[in-house]
């Protein structure tokens, strides 16, 4: 476990500025009990923890450390930063774009299908192409996240069966990619 | 002649150790330096060193001079473009290993020029997509006007064809009406001749 880089935290901070707006400053915000959030490399994969917590992770042996705080995503092999699902929670409270799924659109989301026109029951104003968008049900539980497909006026006019929003991560990964979510190395 | 015992010696200092015996034929006297006793050995060693390293300034002297040889850098010759693989030329002076980031500032620093970067990204899509659905609606208008156009001399032709039909039928009904009194027979007489000249 150790602190990133600064490329590295550049390539997490760019990822994460693609879902969220100027509120992601107040994870690194210091908090009311003087602790503060801090990010950590464990086998490739990023977490958001406290700084306190992280302390007491070092008395942890590498191999034994499965994870700890909340898992933002991991480096590939080739530098790049991905996202996991397990973000949602930081993503969905900083949100910039938002979707919200009428209810006969949530399961074919939590399938792992990509949002058409038809399921669509809100959509925010003034989003841009292959913008990150944060989608939620009709009643603002987060469901997952992924990119636009097409501008908010572009798919007003789109038909039902056209697709709005590609599908990134959703919660149904916790069941699909349960063996792989969590395993190092 | 009586033939003399011959004695071998093994070597000049293995001599006859006996004192009462005669000096050797040669009648050499062992001198102080000569002889392997190990206690004479125990001499000072300087003037030894000193042979030694004279010894050795002759022998460098003997040597012929090594030539120098020049690394491409002194020669100054211009270097291959190729490219260096990475980890291959390390800067020097620059510390060796990660650098992290950890404190709040620099974090801060970093956040705030990713989403500045980010900011004008979306920005410019924005107004992108803006100007696009401007010429997108400037095109529809006048499409819808063109399309307007069309219909309104699709109708003008349509409202002259019907106003000539009309005015042929004028003239068309008179016909009617002399052949509906007369009659259609009247054609029927003027039937085909052939005349055979």
């Amino acid at each position: 476990m150790r602190p990133l880089t600064e490329e590295e935290t550049q390539a997490v901070f760019k990822k994460l500025a693609e879902y969220t707006g100027a509120s992601l400053k107040n994870i690194i915000a210091p908090q009311e009990d003087g602790d503060r959030n801090v990010f950590r490399l464990s086998q490739n994969r990023v977490y958001v923890v406290r700084l306190s917590m992280a302390n007491l992770a070092t008395s942890i042996a590498r191999d034994n450390l499965l994870s700890l705080g909340t898992c933002l995503g991991k480096f590939t092999k080739s530098g790049k930063f991905r996202i996991h699902i397990t973000a949602l929670p930081i993503l969905a409270e900083h949100a910039r774009h938002k979707l919200w799924i009428r209810p006969n659109g949530v399961m074919p989301f939590l399938y792992g299908g990509n949002i058409v026109k038809a399921h669509v029951g809100r959509f925010s104003e003034d989003c841009p192409e292959h913008q990150g968008l944060v989608v939620y049900t009709m009643d603002d539980v987060p469901l997952g996240f992924g990119v636009s497909a097409r501008s908010t006026a572009e798919s007003r006019r789109l038909d039902p069966t056209g697709v709005v929003c590609f599908r990134q991560a959703d919660c149904g990964e916790y069941l699909r990619d349960e063996d792989t979510l969590f395993q190092s190395g | 002649m009586a033939p003399s015992k011959t004695r071998t010696i093994k070597n000049k200092h293995a001599g006859p150790k006996g004192g009462s015996s005669a000096p050797a034929k040669g009648g050499a006297k062992r001198s102080t330096t000569d002889g392997v006793s190990k206690s004479k050995s125990k001499k000072p060693k300087g003037p030894v060193v000193s042979q030694q390293v004279k010894e050795k300034n002759r022998a460098l002297l003997m040597k012929r001079p090594k030539k120098k040889t020049y690394t491409a850098e002194e020669l100054g010759i211009p270097t291959l473009n190729m490219i260096t693989p990475i980890g291959v030329e390390k800067p020097k002076g620059k510390k060796k290993g990660k650098v992290f980031v950890d404190d709040k500032e620099s974090m801060t620093t970093i956040l705030s020029l990713v989403q500045a970067e980010k900011e004008g990204h979306i920005e410019s899509k924005m107004i992108k997509a803006r100007q696009m659905e401007e010429i997108r609606e400037a095109r529809k208008v006048e499409a819808e006007k063109k399309a307007a156009e069309k219909k309104a001399m699709l109708e003008d032709t349509k409202e002259s064809l019907r106003k000539k039909r009309k005015r042929k039928n004028d003239g068309k009904e008179d016909n009617m009406k002399s052949i509906s009194l007369t009659g259609t027979k009247a054609n029927k007489a003027s039937k085909k001749r052939v005349s055979f000249a």
